[in-house]
């Protein structure tokens, strides 16, 4: 018998799974759930997506429940040769596509759970940009739902 | 006589201290001496994103590389290619910190120093 999953890796994981099951203009895509994205610059020839629970908020709703808000972040990283627009702009456009699916969207495996905030505030990081040359794009995907 | 030292420090390092690497831009490349000036490893965890690298450079004599087929200084995304028994290791050139890709590794600019990292191993 599995041990029962904290909701905020329930909601990864069914974030991991409609990523992977998507139908974006990069295919075959393998997104993984981890607590820390954590990899050598030699693994990121191919894309990366990972998905990281990161922040639980309770909010009172009425007298014995909450409104639950889980942020869950999605990083999107790729190594680059040059960093030019016909490399780059496929990248941001495939986080877009992210964005855009996320979008008040009712999770699939988990319908309780509906994503109400999507944020791309690092459309990509300069620091790994400049010292790795590499892309690393990180959505930030608020889901909400009655606990 | 001060350059006069360091010239015959370089010769001696690029006789006895160095191992012949591919320096690769695009479809460009050469053989070239070259001596291992510094092996590590750096981690960035900007954003929380963790990504580690091998950190390698190069000493290379500014002349072989400005004489070869390259021609010019080192540019960020070109290739040094280490051939090691069966193991090809492949480096890129980049920035380390809030240094250049690159500088010169003496004052009488006679060998650049190049900064590298671990892209690649082909086995």
């Amino acid at each position: 018998m599995t041990a029962p999953l904290a909701t905020v890796i329930q909601i990864a994981d069914s974030v991991v799974a409609e990523i992977n099951a998507g139908d974006f203009s990069k295919k075959s895509l393998s997104a993984q759930r981890l607590y820390v994205p954590n990899f050598d610059l030699e693994d990121m020839k191919e894309l990366r997506v990972t998905v990281v629970p990161r922040e639980v908020e309770y909010l009172p709703l009425d007298r014995v429940s909450n409104k639950y808000h889980a942020t869950i972040d999605v990083a999107i990283q790729k190594k680059f040769s040059k960093g030019d627009a016909k490399e780059i702009d496929p990248l941001v456009m495939f986080v877009e596509e992210l964005a855009d699916y996320f979008r008040l969207k009712r999770l699939n495996s988990y319908v309780a759970a509906r994503c109400i905030k999507v944020e791309n505030a690092v459309l990509y990081s300069t620091e790994h940009w400049t010292q790795f040359n590499q892309f690393t794009s990180l959505l930030t995907l608020t889901f909400e739902l009655a606990k | 006589m001060l350059q006069r030292g360091q010239d015959w420090l370089s010769q001696k390092l690029t006789q006895h201290a160095s191992r012949l690497v591919t320096y690769q831009r695009d479809e460009l490349s050469v053989e070239l001496s070259a001596t291992i000036g510094k092996s590590e490893y750096e981690q960035d965890d900007g954003e929380g994103i963790v990504t580690r690298a091998q950190v390698r450079d190069f000493l290379i004599n500014t002349k072989d590389l400005l004489s070869s087929v390259i021609g010019t200084w080192p540019r960020r995304g070109d290739r040094i290619i280490e051939t090691d028994g069966e193991i090809t290791f492949v480096y890129e050139l980049m920035s380390i910190g809030n240094e250049p890709p690159w500088r010169y590794s003496d004052p009488f600019r006679i060998k650049l120093r190049i900064h590298t990292k671990l892209v690649d191993t082909i086995e």
